[in-house]
């Protein structure tokens, strides 16, 4: 299985959870013998989309910025398995992981289709592929989180996932990540 | 009284969120309120533009936030600006304190364009937990659907199909100069379809082959170049 990891966490103190559980969850995927790529995003160049659609209709698969969301466009075509890391920002997602899934839009196609009774857009390079999201807060907020497994669930559906499953780590929960994805990974090996 | 307009997409005065946010803000100036607009693109620009939109939220009693859904949400520079607004209003280090008055009002338009305004939920969430989050006060959502149809076009001229759009925009302007939030008819109008969505999808479906004809392009719709 191809493992994406995609960490949206902030370069700065902010994203040291992120770090620690996108670290985890690598750990857990090679020792699984999956491949796994990751991406510590606010690390990388990638600029805001610009909403002009050339990547549907004037060259379609590829984006008119030249940055580093290539190799991430790249690695989430074959990507069996994709692990979003984010800092949960007023229940959805922060600035980097959003800037790169903004920028996403090559991976799909211009058409409406309907899924499950909604409108949609048909993948680009459509496969049988989970999920996961791993939110960090610093304490508990019940209506933040629901904002955010809300939003994961209609992401799972728009990219029409096999599997799907969100999380949200608080302040001191992150050593016990690494047990929590041995379970995801294995649910994720059963669906996918 | 002031009210300002941050237009959170990346195609700023030229983009549906500018239109119909724009379509908000007149109204509320023929109610004599005065009316600041400004594009999350240019306040990102430099820390002079920055603390020109500091400035303009701390001035307004009115903020309408209007932008177009990307991926189920806020586009990542619009969330950006709100973590910034957010910084400088719970007090982080390094932000300049806030000066806004107690009572702002927040106003979220979201447009996407699929059909379905149900597909805005999230967004509007997002925008009501930044209200929660940092102390303004939730004043309501106007979600439309089916954006590619109302675009650029004048909503006054469009006539029969984009009346509802503006019976909402009336509406919410109503609600708004009398002291109120934006009320559930005019929630509720601005969900309504445009047109049946069977014929919005042979619409846009049309749409998109004909652009890809005429950039040379559909032959390679399909294309996966990574693959």
């Amino acid at each position: 299985m191809n493992v994406l990891i995609l960490d949206g966490g902030p370069r700065d103190a902010r994203g040291a959870a992120c770090r620690k559980i996108a670290a985890a969850t690598a750990g857990e995927g090679r020792a699984k013998g999956h491949a796994v790529t990751a991406f510590e995003l606010d690390a990388l160049v990638i600029k805001p989309c610009q909403g002009c659609f050339a990547c549907w209709l004037k060259h379609p698969g590829t984006c008119a910025l030249r940055d580093d969301q290539e190799q991430v466009l790249r690695a989430m075509a074959v990507g069996d398995l994709w692990v979003w890391i984010t800092p949960v920002t007023f229940g959805g997602y922060s600035p980097a992981l959003k800037r790169s899934l903004d920028r996403s839009i090559p991976n799909i196609l211009p058409f409406f289709t309907t899924r499950q009774g909604e409108s949609h857009h048909p993948l680009r390079y459509a496969k049988r592929r989970g999920l996961i999201v791993l939110g960090t807060l610093p304490a508990a907020d019940p209506e933040s989180e629901r904002i955010f497994h809300d939003l994961v669930r209609r992401n799972a559906l728009n990219l029409d996932s096999v599997l799907t499953g969100s999380r949200v780590v608080h302040d001191g929960e992150e050593e016990g990540i690494a047990g929590r994805m041995k379970g995801l990974l294995q649910a994720a090996e059963e669906a996918i | 009284m002031k009210a300002l307009l941050i237009v959170g997409s990346p195609k700023g005065k030229a983009s549906t969120s500018y239109n119909l946010g724009r379509g908000l803000l007149g109204r509320l100036e023929a109610g004599g309120i005065e009316a600041v607009e400004t594009t999350v693109g240019a306040a990102l620009k430099s820390s002079e533009e920055r603390h020109r939109l500091y400035k303009a939220v701390d001035e307004a009693d009115i903020i309408v936030v209007s932008f177009p859904l990307y991926v189920d949400q806020l586009p990542a520079p619009l969330i950006q600006t709100l973590e910034l607004l957010a910084d400088r209003k719970r007090g982080a280090q390094g932000a300049t304190p806030w000066a806004g008055p107690l009572a702002q009002r927040l106003v979220a338009i979201v447009q996407c364009g699929f059909p379905e305004t149900s597909q805005t939920r999230p967004a509007v969430d997002i925008m009501r937990q930044f209200a929660r989050e940092t102390g303004f006060q939730w004043a309501g959502a106007l979600a439309f659907g089916m954006g590619g149809a109302v675009g650029g076009r004048s909503l006054e001229k469009a006539g029969g199909m984009l009346r509802n759009v503006v019976r909402a925009l009336d509406t919410a302007a109503a609600s708004l100069l009398s002291g109120g939030l934006v009320p559930v008819e005019a929630e509720a109008l601005a969900a309504k379809p445009l047109m049946a969505r069977r014929l919005y999808h042979l619409a846009a479906n049309w749409g998109f082959r004909s652009q890809l004809r005429k950039h040379g392009a559909r032959k390679r719709t399909f294309d996966r170049p990574y693959s």
